[in-house]
């Protein structure tokens, strides 16, 4: 019973050292970490929506559900909107760029980890620009050998595109 | 001194983790696609190794033999969340490439091995070279069988495309090239007498 509790006391004693240490390297990381992933963000935001020049965050409480895009004299010219699908090797996110007119502008893998040099090609712009222009996604070609991958970003793309188009027109 | 430069030497060559140990294979075989990777896999992995056997072997004496093992666990997962919010913040490019082996470090055997085999009963300056060691012998094998995956595999070294697309060989990028490559490298290792069996 002793024994239980000194080798107890002497673990938590460990493990509050290690939460401590870890608390001061999160408050130390924290803004750096927040600050990448918005540069990032806007990398990509850029990246598929050459001719943006601001956005704004369209929420649903904490998540973005998609983003507005305007050009430089203010007009609202299309939306922006992250997608994922399962692949072959496991999830596949894709960041979509989409006109008020319902065609794609471009489409940017932003994670995935299909087979390296085989499913991993649809995050090549061979690919993605199969995309470019198009409004009904029926017609893009999936790559040789890698169906499953092309495939998976293909319905991803159509199926949120489908819902954020009447999103969009809902909150007209 | 001497005692310390066989510390830290031995771990590069004779008690190498990759091919003497045959130690945390998982990272080896996953990360080995990109020098690059593998780099910056190894130095995460030496910085763990180092600290954690820094740490183990400064409280050798207070923690008590039969709770070792979570105590272990708990400081070197502590520094492997260092380091993976670390590399979040400085370096998000490799944090990305690297995804979830970083976090992974935690399990990687070489790290416990090493706390286990050496921190656990030795000096705090021995541990350290010990752990050092160890770090540069992990990397120094992953990134040559990087070097081989990745020059064979996908026709380039560190990202910098060297070979044609139809010069190499897409199996050695994938995980048979990694079994194939780090097989030959342990025989051959052993043939020279580099490393023991």
């Amino acid at each position: 019973m002793k024994e239980t509790l000194r080798f107890g006391f002497i673990l938590g004693i460990i493990c509050i050292v290690a939460a401590g240490l870890l608390a001061g390297v999160d408050i130390l990381t924290k803004p750096k970490i927040l600050a990448q992933e918005k540069l990032e963000e806007e990398l990509s935001l850029r990246a598929i929506f050459p001719s943006a020049h601001h956005f704004d965050e369209v929420r649903d409480g904490e998540k973005v559900i998609y983003y507005k895009i305007f050009s430089s004299d203010g007009k609202f010219i299309g939306v922006a909107f992250n997608t994922s699908g399962k692949g072959y090797a496991g999830e596949i996110k894709t960041l979509v760029g989409m006109l008020s007119d319902g065609k794609i502008t471009a489409i940017k893998v932003t994670s995935q980890s299909e087979t390296p040099g085989l499913g991993s090609r649809i995050a090549e712009t061979n690919f993605t620009e199969r995309f470019q222009g198009k409004s009904d996604l029926s017609g893009v070609e999936a790559i040789t050998g890698a169906t499953i991958s092309s495939r998976a970003v293909i319905d991803s793309v159509k199926k949120k595109a489908e819902e954020i188009r009447l999103r969009v027109e809902n909150d007209r | 001194m001497k005692s310390l430069i066989k510390e830290f030497s031995k771990g590069i060559t004779v008690l190498n983790p990759t091919f003497g140990l045959i130690l945390g294979l998982c990272p080896t075989l996953a990360i080995s696609t990109s020098l690059f990777n593998a780099i910056g896999m190894g130095v995460a992995a030496t910085f763990v190794l180092v600290f954690s056997n820094l740490i183990i072997s400064a409280l050798r004496n207070f923690i008590p033999a039969r709770i070792r093992l979570p105590s272990y666990i708990v400081i070197i997962a502590t520094f492997v969340t260092i380091c993976e919010l670390g590399l979040k913040a400085y370096l998000p490019g490799l944090s990305k490439s690297l995804g979830i082996f970083i976090p992974l470090i935690v399990v990687n055997c070489i790290i416990m091995a090493r706390a286990e085999a050496f921190a656990s009963s030795n000096r705090i300056l021995p541990s350290i070279f010990d752990g050092l060691g160890m770090g540069i012998g992990f990397t120094l094998g992953i990134s040559i069988i990087a070097f081989i995956r990745e020059l064979l595999g996908s026709g380039s070294i560190a990202g910098i495309g060297l070979l044609k697309s139809n010069e190499f060989i897409l199996v050695m990028i994938l995980s048979p090239g990694a079994l194939l490559t780090m097989g030959l490298l342990i025989a051959l290792s052993r043939l020279l007498g580099l490393t023991k069996r």
